[in-house]
């Protein structure tokens, strides 16, 4: 389990004064949970995330991971990023086995483990390809196989859809439920799609701007329902995925406001 | 008949002649179109660039065999690749041909390995490390403005007229761009590449081996290429100046008996030599860094 407690983030600004980018975030992921972060620019998901991954140190607070505080980043919290980070000198197969590479596992072990998580993600026929020869949406594919070869405990993905266009994006929520089905990670996940989150998530936290914090919690459970029925239009259509949907809009809209009142 | 009427029967008109006018797919070749582009465009450039080698050619020509230009000034392109022929088979100023050019080649190669082995750590510990930074900026930043035939005499005064001298300023003269693009090379490194590797597990050496220095590498081939230009010119002043072997040499003692078609064989050699090392610089490039561009 990922325990965050009462983390704080400042930075300096340019101008000399400090600006809080996290306040008092309290939040756990459960094994097996699936933590989506929902809020518009700025309102210190990345930071949150950052933190969890152990890129920022926190101001005041704690993160820990089964008990053990978090403080540098590490093959136990496997990180996928927004923009795709994969060397473009090797290849997808190689680019899969990175971390364990780095873990000094035997080339020809873990080839095979590679080939395995290629296929998972239904890569399986660009072993050989380059990087650069992909697609945007396979090249998160990837990304996500990378950053699932060391085993690690808990998934922080930091809007790995946001560059993808819509029809990309349904099919690679599909494939994520059923990569998170299949390995039984913690995940947390960060969105500005309201839909995506109430797709993706067993908990879905709203998170407003300056300074950040979470202003809501909701549990929702449409992603077991699409890990066993496998129908993605009959879920969002569900009459309780729309109101629910309505009442995280008005949240977030409020929030907004609130923001523009205060400039 | 009203005026909606009239107005749509010119609609059904224009609509009808829209669809004659589409052309048949069979029988017409489609006219292929694509984006104007500005600036050059797409068209290849070789013949033109052919064309422009073989006017400057016969300009030459013209000028040297119609007297025009005075013969001392200007030999024929006939009269150089008469003396290329002689030189090649019985040397210029006490030594072969190959002679010379071995010379300059090792020289420059000898020079280019010392300044490569240096630079590139010395370059990637000055984009990693602030001291490292700090204290390599202040000489570096002082001596690399300077041209390297400013300190030549110095250089001969210390290390003798022998090669130690030439050597020691082609390095310098190649280590500064050697250094500058590889410590560039570390500072355009995307800081997510490097969370990305250290969230997989890597250790400070493998973060270096497997992400700091390749991403560097096209940039260092960049800087490397720069540093043999430079290299060709330090080094062929340096020969005009000290030396009793190399192409420099050859040039200048051949413009002291004023055979400028000697002259022009060796200003051919040393642009041959240079062609054939950025070429080899290319296809290092396209051979250890294909990916260039591309992300």
């Amino acid at each position: 389990m990922l325990k965050v407690d009462n983390a704080s983030v400042f930075f300096a600004a340019r101008n000399g004064q400090t600006v809080q980018a996290l306040d008092r975030v309290s939040l756990d992921i459960p094994n097996g949970g699936f933590v989506v972060a929902l809020g518009t620019s700025g309102c210190g998901k990345s930071t949150l995330l950052n933190a969890m991954a152990g890129f920022l140190p926190l101001s005041s607070g704690s993160i820990t991971l089964d008990g053990a505080p978090v403080s540098k980043p590490g093959a136990e919290r496997g990180v996928v990023f927004q923009r795709d980070t994969l060397l473009p000198w090797k290849s997808v197969l190689d680019n899969v086995s990175l971390g364990l590479q780095f873990a000094g596992m035997p080339r020809k072990e873990r080839d095979a483990r590679a080939h395995e998580l290629l296929r998972l993600v239904g890569l399986q026929d660009f072993a050989k390809s380059s990087p650069y020869e992909l697609s945007g949406g396979m090249r998160q594919r990837v990304g996500l196989a990378r950053a699932l070869a060391p085993d690690p405990k808990i998934l922080l993905m930091d809007e790995p859809f946001g560059a993808l266009d819509s029809m990309t994006r349904e099919q690679m929520q599909e494939l994520l439920v059923s990569v998170w089905a299949r390995t039984g990670k913690q995940v947390f996940f960060i969105t500005h799609s309201i839909e995506e989150a109430l797709f993706l998530g067993t908990q879905v936290i709203v998170m407003s701007p300056r300074p950040g914090r979470i202003v809501a919690r909701f549990d929702v459970d449409f992603v077991r329902r699409f890990a066993a029925e496998r129908d993605a239009r009959a879920i969002k259509t569900l009459p309780a995925f729309a109101e629910l949907r309505e009442e995280i809009r008005a949240i977030v809209h409020q929030t907004e406001d609130q923001e523009a009142a205060t400039i | 008949m009203t005026d909606l009427a009239a107005q749509l029967s010119v609609l059904q008109s224009i609509d009808a002649s829209a669809t004659v006018m589409l052309p048949d797919p069979k029988t017409a070749t489609p006219k292929l179109v694509k984006m104007r582009s500005f600036g050059m465009g797409e068209g290849s450039t070789v013949f033109i660039s052919v064309a422009t080698g073989i006017a400057i050619l016969s300009l030459w020509w013209l000028l040297a065999q119609t007297g025009w230009v005075p013969h001392l000034f200007l030999p024929t392109p006939s009269e150089v690749l008469l003396q290329a022929q002689s030189i090649w088979d019985d040397g210029y100023a006490n030594a072969t041909l190959w002679e010379h050019v071995s010379a300059s080649l090792a020289r420059i190669l000898t020079a280019a390995a010392i300044a490569v082995l240096l630079g590139i750590p010395v370059g990637l510990l000055m984009g990693l490390n602030r001291w490292a930074k700090g204290v390599l900026d202040t000489p570096i930043e002082f001596y690399w403005p300077l041209p390297p035939l400013a300190y030549l005499p110095l250089m001969i005064i210390w290390l003798g007229i022998g090669e130690a001298s030439k050597i020691t300023l082609l390095t310098l003269a190649m280590f500064a761009p050697i250094v500058l693009s590889a410590q560039a090379g570390v500072r355009a490194l995307p800081l997510e590449r490097v969370n990305a590797a250290l969230s997989l597990g890597a250790t400070r050496w493998q973060l270096f081996g497997a992400v700091v220095l390749p991403s560097a590498l096209p940039e260092i081939l960049t800087g490397i290429r720069i540093a043999l230009g430079v290299g060709w010119g330090t080094l062929v002043a340096a020969e005009l100046i000290a030396a009793n072997r190399g192409i420099g040499f050859m040039i200048m003692s051949a413009s002291h008996f004023l055979a400028t078609d000697a002259v022009f064989v060796g200003i051919g050699v040393i642009a041959l030599c240079a062609f054939s090392f950025t070429l080899g610089m290319r296809l290092l490039e396209g051979w250890l860094v294909p990916w260039k561009g591309k992300n």
